[in-house]
């Protein structure tokens, strides 16, 4: 052999770790940036990535990736997606791009850290690939959706929500500047690239991807299916640093990180992905619920992980268990009557045979979610569309910085704190546990009602709202989908029984 | 309810524009969420550790500008394209290893270079790791996702030629198992002679937070002084004791740090559009170059067969800060 094989040198080339004489090791790797505070100084050299790379292979195999994902777009772009495929499938898009883009991008900065501030050498050079590929997402995610701008003009938050205050975008930026962007190396790691990563974006990557195929979308189908196979790649990175916590007396810490960011995941991704698989995504494409899809890789795969690392399930999985069947129904009720204050248009999801569907996934849904929106229906069929838009704001909690929902008549409920004199209010215990962890953490934070009630927004009725939020400025408000047509059988049954 | 609004041509941002905006714009302008509050740069309270370290390294830095995000990569380099680059170049390494490896190169090589090679290349890994630690600090505190762009690909190339030299350590080991390759490189970097300059520049850098700051010392002095050593002077010594490989693989280093100066270019003349700018990045120019000429004289002295390396070196680093516009 006249190249050599990359194990035989590999070893070398992340046996980079020195004594620093200039500087102290303190201030080289200060702990609130690099974390892991406790452990042992000569741990570090012990990490070990369990997926590895050179240099070499790495440009090698993302050139190619590239090269498919790429000339699939281009190959397809004849095919007009945005003309063809189901309006909801749309929507879908926008909500996807809007909410990831440039969070892919901000997760860049977040391998950047990781590369300067661990103390773990080869973590640094892996967070290096970490680094590119999140770069790659942002990039490839901007890419994609700008071939939409000229059709439509809500395609402009794909680049614009994060710079916003759309309600949204305050939820996702809560949820990232939290858990990726304000905390140390270590802790970051277990947030991001364990819970985030190895538990939650599976749901975007793997469910939305097989939805798309099914809705004829292979450009997207492709695109995430892309993604997901190198974030299979950089989310190993936080699991050795798990290891090392628990075996150095410090699993308590490392279990109580993860049940923070597995909760505030869980939720956010109810969100992103809940309602769309459930409510946008053509019924005769979806191939699981949203349900089924967090039993088969939450319930049994990622708890298999975090058990066979020692750790446990969090101590509210009574709580998750339940919350899988019901939170996202009220997430859905809840954006689809604030449409307006959305950058994309919600499909309702309630025709009679997704009603059928939805009964069967989630046994009693008729008689609670679709108790709320039969009178919503009505209103429709009866021409009193201005009474399915509310006139007020809902409740945001102050942890997720989402609408505070629940299962009518049973589980809607306010939970409420004071701390140092001023109420805060949560969507679950578990948003309460979070705050009351570290109350100075999040004590300043305002959600939307905050701003509303102290006098941010102007003016302080529902158009400064939207305004405030950046509709009818970065894009107009959301609509219903399908532009109520899903309301004629209704009208017809209507029509047929009287 | 909702208001039509004209679909526009591209990001709205980029509308001003008169020319159809390229792949490289549509996909690295204006992404930093974090400068949209110079008061709140997170999403979550005000009073955080991250917050403070934000505002003061970032946003309260002395360099300013209006636009930071009217900065563009000379490059226009994107990661579709920077792999494809990347790519092809590497190919022609693996090229120019395995064939001097067919050719029984590194048996030829005279036993007082090989000596030169443990003393001067082989732990190059580590001050090649603090310049990747470094352009990971600039991806992450730039003040706009252009440059912070410029700067992960900066430590990119870094672990590139990192794994290169940790190739050629180990393949240097094995031909010639006794002088210590493999085995030395922690402890020369860390005592001998050669090395303390540049430990002590990168030591100092990699605890410098202004960013503005940290980018002067990283690329407009410490990484041009260990390119012009490193690279340039060693690859002379390289070629004057018959190791062409040596050689040629600097040369294809080479083609990286020029793409650094380029954007290094570009980002000291925006800094300098604002004429407020010049003192304070030249007087951190004049802070910065003892050090980086330290270190470039005390690695020179090694240098075999270049007696005028040092002063080539320094030369050329003051030849591309007066190129700059900020001679130290």
């Amino acid at each position: 052999m006249a190249l050599m094989e990359r194990s035989e040198w590999y070893d070398v080339a992340r046996d980079t770790e020195w004594t620093p004489r200039y500087v102290t090791w303190e201030e080289l790797f200060p702990p609130e940036l690099s974390g892991g505070e406790g452990l042992p100084d000569d741990v570090w050299r012990t990490y070990d990535e369990p997926y590895k790379i050179s240099y070499r292979e790495y440009v090698d195999v993302q050139r190619q990736k590239d090269a498919g994902a790429y000339s699939v777009q281009a190959a397809l772009e004849r095919a007009d997606i945005y003309n063809n495929a189901d309006p909801a499938w749309i929507s879908i898009l926008k909500e996807h791009y809007g909410a990831v883009a440039l969070v892919e991008y901000g997760a860049a900065l977040q391998e950047a850290r990781f590369a300067r501030w661990c103390k773990a050498p080869g973590l640094r050079n892996m967070a290096v690939f970490g680094m590119l590929d999140e770069m790659r997402h942002g990039q490839i995610q901007l890419y994609f959706p700008h071939e939409y701008v000229k059709k439509d003009r809500q395609f402009e938050w794909s680049h614009a929500s994060m710079f916003s205050n759309n309600w949204v975008s305050l939820g996702a930026r809560h949820f990232f500047d939290d858990m990726l962007m304000t905390r140390d190396m270590v802790s970051t790691s277990f947030c991001a690239n364990f819970s985030f990563e190895t538990g939650f974006t599976n749901l975007q990557f793997i469910g939305l991807s097989g939805d798309a195929a099914n809705s004829g979308d292979y450009t997207f189908s492709k695109l995430i299916q892309s993604i997901q196979t190198d974030e299979a790649r950089h989310a190993q990175l936080g699991t050795p640093l798990l290891q090392m916590m628990i075996e150095n007396g410090q699993r308590d810490k490392a279990q109580k990180e993860i049940d923070i960011s597995f909760w505030r995941s869980y939720r956010l991704f109810t969100i992103l992905s809940g309602i769309p698989m459930d409510y946008y995504v053509p019924l005769e494409a979806r191939h699981t619920s949203f349900k089924e899809f967090m039993e088969e890789w939450i319930v049994t795969q990622f708890m298999r992980e975090l058990e066979d690392l020692g750790l446990s399930k969090p101590w509210y999985w009574d709580i998750f268990m339940r919350d899988i069947s019901e939170h996202h129904h009220g997430q859905q009720l809840g954006t689809y009557s604030w449409r307006p204050t959305l950058w994309w248009n919600p499909a309702a999801g309630v025709s009679p045979e997704e009603r059928d569907w939805l009964e069967e996934k989630y046994p009693g849904w008729n008689d609670t979610f679709g108790k709320v929106w039969d009178v919503m229906i009505d209103n429709f069929v009866n021409g009193r569309t201005e009474k399915t838009v509310p006139g007020t704001l809902p409740m945001i909690c102050n942890l997720s910085q989402l609408p505070i929902v629940g299962t009518p008549s049973q589980t809607l409920r306010d939970t409420s704190v004071v701390y140092k004199g001023r109420r805060y209010h949560f969507a679950s215990e578990v948003d309460k546990w979070i705050f009351e962890d570290n109350p100075e953490r999040y004590r300043y934070q305002k959600n939307l009602v905050d701003r509303f009630l102290g006098g941010d927004i102007e003016p302080a009725d529902l158009g400064g709202v939207l305004e405030y939020m950046g509709l009818g400025s970065i894009g107009p408000s959301g609509d219903d989908a399908h532009g109520y047509s899903w309301v004629e059988s209704y009208r017809k049954q209507l029509a047929d029984a009287g | 309810m909702s208001t039509p609004m004209k679909p526009l041509k591209t990001w709205s941002h980029l509308t001003a524009r008169r020319r159809k905006p390229s792949e490289y714009e549509i996909v690295s302008t204006n992404l930093h969420w974090h400068t949209r509050d110079a008061e709140q740069p997170w999403e979550v309270g005000h009073n955080g550790f991250m917050a403070d370290f934000y505002r003061k390294y970032r946003n309260q830095s002395p360099i300013t500008h209006s636009d930071w995000g009217g900065f563009r990569d000379p490059d226009e380099l994107v990661y579709r394209t920077y792999n494809i680059l990347q790519d092809g170049q590497e190919t022609y390494v693996d090229g120019l290893l395995d064939q001097h490896n067919e050719e029984g190169h590194d048996r030829g090589l005279p036993p007082e270079w090989t000596a030169s090679l443990l003393q001067l290349y082989t732990p190059s890994r580590y001050l090649l790791h603090t310049i990747q630690m470094a352009s990971a600090y600039l991806m992450h505190m730039s003040p706009a996702s252009t440059i912070s762009n410029c700067a992960a690909f900066q430590a990119a190339d870094s672990l590139r030629w990192l794994s290169r030299v940790a190739y050629r350590t180990v393949e240097l080991a094995k031909t010639h198992p006794d002088v210590g390759f493999g085995e030395r490189e922690r402890e020369l970097w860390e005592d001998h002679p050669s090395w303390q300059g540049f430990r002590e520049l990168m030591e100092r850098q990699l605890t410098t937070f202004d960013w503005a700051e940290a980018f002067v010392a990283l690329n407009v002095v410490a990484k041009p002084a260990a390119d012009e050593v490193l690279l340039r002077q060693l690859g002379i010594s390289a070629r004057r004791n018959g190791d062409t490989l040596h050689a040629l693989l600097t040369e294809a280093a080479w083609r990286d740090t020029e793409r650094s100066r380029r954007w290094t270019v570009a980002l000291v003349n925006h800094m300098l559009e604002e004429e407020s700018n010049r003192e304070q990045l030249t007087s951190w120019v004049r802070k910065w170059q003892p050090l980086g000429v330290a270190a470039i004289e005390a690695y020179a002295a090694g240098l075999p067969e270049n007696d005028e390396g040092a002063q080539q070196a320094v030369g050329a680093v003051k030849s591309f800060q007066r190129q700059l516009g900020l001679e130290g």
